[in-house]
């Protein structure tokens, strides 16, 4: 049993993480109908800003963050601007094939900057833990990332729902010529939310970033990861894909658990192929919304 | 079948470049050699993926399952059970088309689109990476060691670099026949028709499913038999090679490079990129690790904003529109 609580809380605070990188993915999916197959190397560049920053300045992860976020954002904003506009339109696979050309470079980029091996960014909170009741130990790190995730989550939320510019972010993902004719400049809320995709990268980075090593070619795993956390909450309703990112974290942490070996990470991908088959439009149906 | 296909088969040109290869491993130095056999197993590899990305528009990144069951299936038969690797090859090929149709079959029933299929293509091949990693059996993360080659080949064995570039020469012109057959046949309209709208395709009767199962096995097996071709080639096969999506990844941009439905666009792009990207990494593989890819995925960038359809399409454009004015 103590075994269950101690895994169902690390899955649920990793997952939270899961989830904050799928919102950026589904959020830019919803509104440009563009799906990122650079996400997760973008992820991992976040990651290696924050280890340059370390290795430059020796700032903590925590504190570089206010640094990498606006680069991302701005980076995020030209590789939009520049690459994915001119194929808004045109034929989806474009798009795919552009972004797979994209971690060609982010990953190799990395790979000639920071060499082969792998890498770690220390922090101050790292090594700290926390105990929750008698029996569940948690590290810090984890529920920091847990709280960020929600608390950004929220905010989102808010912003969505509160504002004029998540109204018109939301305007765009109902009805982008409808938008239009309202005054609403599609092509500005459209970069806007690819920037703050690839900015929520930066803040996410951070948070994986204590006690995982570093790979210049671990992008791809976490672009699968947020593909199928996607899925799962239903490619754009955005309370299903945080939904999916806390089931994928508990399935990963139980695999680990229960599963001896590699065997274990095959279970949150055995999962979604489940929820594929039984509820192929996500986990929480898509409302008109 | 079309009269063009008979048309390719008696032109002289073709037969003369064939005939051109086949006399390369008698003066090409080794090292070039080597660079020879992996230029022709990236043709055949771009060629068989065109079957279904190109003809059929669909983005699979499952081929490397395909790729995986040929190089590492047929391996471990020949190492844990002394099954015979030709026998192997067959049964792994015979199982990617298996598995293709089953990929067909989920893409179909559950009205995947371009945009999922490619995602969900993406997250079965890392679980096949995961598979081959956490199984014994099929070598885990050390992979597996094939006995030396003694030339022998009735073992499946083409003794040097030489027999390899015959070998692959041989299965690159088969994936080049395929295609060209396929593209002049009632199979090959389907495919168009579904590929450039899948909706008007089946209102007028093309069978989704089945046209897109036979497309996808076919796919498989040829890939398949490049696996296993290309894992005793290089005698070790490691799973980081074989059953990880990055290869297919390279496949899938080399051949969008050259311009995906006719069998010339990734022929011609594998044909350049491939000696070009070991070039660089031979040489400046020790100071800039990566380089060659980085190069891969600027010029993918560059060709898709500036000309969409690919290198060969925009070429032969530029020489009709020449050869009109």
């Amino acid at each position: 049993m103590d075994m269950f609580l101690q895994s169902l809380a690390q899955g649920l605070l990793i997952g939270s993480t899961y989830g904050l990188i799928s919102l950026g993915m589904g959020l830019t999916y919803s509104v440009s109908g563009v799906i990122n197959f650079a996400h997760g190397d973008l992820l991992s560049l976040g990651m290696f800003l924050a280890l340059a920053c370390f290795t430059a300045f020796g700032l903590d992860p925590y504190i570089s963050v206010f640094i990498t976020f606006p680069v991302m954002v701005a980076f995020g904003a030209l590789v939009y601007r520049f690459l994915i506009r001119p194929l808004v339109g045109s034929h989806v696979l474009m798009v795919i094939q552009l972004t797979l050309g994209l971690t060609f470079i982010v990953q190799n980029g990395l790979l000639m900057t920071f060499g082969g091996m792998s890498h770690r960014v220390p922090s101050k909170i790292e090594a700290d833990l926390i105990l929750l009741g008698d029996s569940v130990v948690l590290r810090s790190a984890l529920a920091v990332a847990f709280a960020v995730s929600v608390a950004l989550a929220g905010l989102l939320y808010f912003v969505l729902t509160r504002t004029d510019t998540g109204r018109s972010i939301r305007a765009v993902h109902q009805n982008a010529k409808a938008a239009a004719l309202m005054g609403i400049s599609v092509d500005r809320v459209r970069t806007l939310t690819f920037a703050l995709g690839v900015g929520l990268l930066a803040i996410a980075a951070v948070l994986l970033t204590p006690g995982t090593p570093l790979h210049p070619s671990q992008g791809l795993r976490y672009t699968v990861i947020s593909l199928m956390v996607m899925v799962l909450g239903g490619m754009t309703n955005f309370a299903g894909i945080l939904l999916g990112g806390l089931l994928f974290g508990i399935a990963e942490a139980f695999g680990t658990v229960y599963v001896s070996g590699t065997s274990g990470m095959i279970v949150p991908y055995a999962m979604f192929i489940l929820v594929l088959l039984l509820r192929p439009e996500g986990l929480l149906k898509r409302r008109a919304s | 079948m079309k009269p063009e296909f008979f048309t390719l088969l008696r032109s002289p040109a073709i037969w003369l470049v064939l005939a051109f290869a086949a006399t390369m491993p008698l003066w090409l130095p080794p090292y070039y050699l080597g660079i020879g056999v992996l230029t022709l197993i990236y043709i055949a590899m771009a060629l068989s993926w065109n079957i279904v990305g190109g003809l059929g528009g669909q983005i699979s990144l499952a081929h490397s399952l395909f790729l995986g069951v040929g190089a590492v299936f047929t391996s471990a038969l020949l190492l844990k059970f002394g099954i015979n690797m030709w026998v192997g090859m067959l049964i792994s090929a015979a199982l990617a088309a298996i598995m293709g149709v089953g990929i067909a079959w989920v893409d179909f029933r559950f009205k995947l689109g371009h945009l999922s299929f490619a995602l969900i293509t993406l997250a079965f091949a890392e679980i096949g990476e995961l598979v081959v990693l956490g199984w014994d059996f099929l070598g885990g993360a050390s992979g597996l060691y094939l006995p030396s080659d003694k030339g022998d080949l009735l073992a499946f064995q083409f003794g040097g670099a030489k027999g390899y570039f015959w070998l692959a020469l041989v299965i690159a012109a088969g994936c080049f026949l395929v295609n060209f057959a396929i593209i002049n046949s009632p199979l090959g309209y389907y495919l168009r028709a579904i590929r450039d709208n899948e909706n008007a395709a089946q209102a007028v009767g093309v069978a989704l499913l089945r046209n897109k199962a036979i497309a996808m096995a076919i796919s498989a097996a040829l890939t398949a038999i490049i696996g296993t071709a290309y894992a005793r080639y290089v005698a070790f096969v490691d799973p980081y090679l074989f059953a990880s999506p990055a290869v297919v990844i390279e496949v899938v941009l080399i051949a969008t490079i050259g311009g995906l439905g006719t069998p010339f666009g990734p022929m011609v792009a594998a044909l350049l990129l491939v000696p070009f990207g070991e070039l660089i990494r031979g040489n400046f593989g020790g100071v800039a690790p990566g380089l060659h890819y980085l190069v891969y995925g600027v010029l993918i960038v560059v060709v898709i904003l500036s000309m969409p359809r690919g290198l060969v399409p925009r070429i032969m454009d530029v020489m009709a529109r020449r050869r009109a004015s």
